[in-house]
């Protein structure tokens, strides 16, 4: 069953601040869960003043820890978003792909440009 | 034990001064301890964050701080911010509405934070009218500032912040400090490499860089503070332990201080008459943000 589940950023946090990253937390379960029963996701940003990436890290960029890019690209949607929020969030997917395809990727890149 | 100050500005220098009296009340313990202000002909406003981070500090090993001999007009200013009123002084209103009051806050007051910097800064009427893109940008950037404090300090004071309008320089400076365990620590444990401290803060500084491990990425805070800084004209600064990171407008500027400054601190300071919109060029698509 392709059952199609919203999900107010807003609602879940509870403030138009949306810059703590145990805020991004909580919001990032509730994707997950979703995900996880292979719900179809539209996740609205109505009304959010402000993020951050830490927020934005936490709650999707770990998404990329978990399914795959394609999963994700199929079943997560945003909407009411502003442009340049959606630019930070583009660059937080961007970060979070390349980091979980390799974790150690930034780490070695780190020791490399050292040596 | 008696130590005297002299002029604080947020610059190198001013780091320089608080980490050399950082490093004279390092073991005090069950002292007193009497800073002669007289001095200080001059103390940036949001500089009272790094200061009271190590005040904070010192009291926490029993120890009674006085501050004294302040001249008159920078004991104005630590009264309208509020930073005197922790130490005996009096709350004056800040009937210029130029100062963005002193705040020490724990971790996990990341919301309250965002919403005390919204109301005393954003909707403050004497903080010059920025263009929308521009205030949105410095917000998220004094949101980042704290995030970063939460995500990597491991701090157990918590943050201390203050910041500070120029209204004839057309600059807004915001100030956060902490006492966690300082870049290099995290760097290195990251790294399994030894750095300076300098070192460290240089490499937290490259794209994609982080200490992050574990389920959530990371790496883009600091970066997009230098760019929204060298896009701005405007100055960022870091200082953790003995080094001293800033970057004015595109042009980096790296310091061994000669005595560690405890914790981090990072201070934004922005041209308020930037007239850039901060608008993409182009547009991002929806479809196109995973």
């Amino acid at each position: 069953m392709n059952r199609r589940l919203n999900v107010s950023i807003l609602e879940v946090v509870g403030s138009p601040f949306c810059v703590a990253s145990d805020d991004g937390q909580r919001v990032f379960e509730r994707l997950q869960a979703a995900l996880t029963q292979q719900a179809s996701v539209t996740v609205s940003f109505r009304n959010v003043s402000n993020l951050t990436s830490a927020f934005l890290n936490s709650a999707i960029g770990q998404l990329y820890g978990i399914f795959s890019a394609d999963e994700i690209r199929s079943r997560l949607r945003v909407t009411e978003i502003e442009p340049d929020d959606r630019a930070l969030l583009k660059r937080v997917v961007q970060t979070a792909r390349a980091y979980f395809q390799d974790p150690e990727r930034f780490k070695r890149a780190a020791k490399d440009a050292l040596a | 034990m008696r130590r005297a100050l002299g002029p604080i500005r947020c610059d190198a220098a001013g780091f320089e001064a608080l980490s050399s009296l950082a490093q004279s009340v390092e073991g005090l313990v069950f002292d007193k301890l009497v800073l002669d202000m007289s001095g200080v002909s001059w103390f940036d406003a949001d500089m009272s964050a790094p200061f009271g981070a190590l005040l904070h500090r010192t009291q926490k090993e029993f120890n009674e701080v006085e501050l004294a001999g302040f001249p008159n007009a920078v004991e104005v200013i630590l009264c309208r911010n509020g930073f005197l009123s922790q130490y005996g002084g009096q709350k004056l209103p800040d009937s210029f509405g130029t100062t963005v009051p002193y705040l020490h806050l724990a971790l996990g007051d990341g919301r309250y934070f965002a919403e005390y910097v919204d109301q005393r800064l954003m909707q403050n009427p004497s903080i010059p009218r920025m263009s929308d893109g521009l205030r949105k940008k410095f917000l998220e950037s004094v949101f980042e500032l704290f995030s970063n404090a939460q995500v990597h300090s491991k701090s157990v004071a918590g943050v201390f912040s203050c910041g500070q309008h120029f209204p004839k320089k057309r600059r807004l400076v915001f100030t956060v400090s902490d006492l966690g365990v300082g870049i290099r620590e995290n760097v290195e444990r990251f790294t399994d490499r030894a750095f300076t401290d300098v070192e460290a803060i240089v490499w937290a500084t490259h794209e994609r860089n982080t200490t992050r491990t574990g389920p959530v990425p990371g790496g883009l805070g600091l970066k997009l503070l230098k760019e929204f800084v060298g896009l701005n004209g405007g100055r960022l600064q870091i200082v953790s332990g003995t080094g001293y990171w800033g970057l004015s407008g595109r042009s980096e500027e790296v310091k061994t201080l000669p005595a560690p400054l405890p914790g981090v601190t990072v201070s934004i300071d922005i041209n308020t008459a930037d007239e850039a919109s901060y608008k993409l060029s182009t547009e991002i698509d929806a479809g196109d943000v995973f």
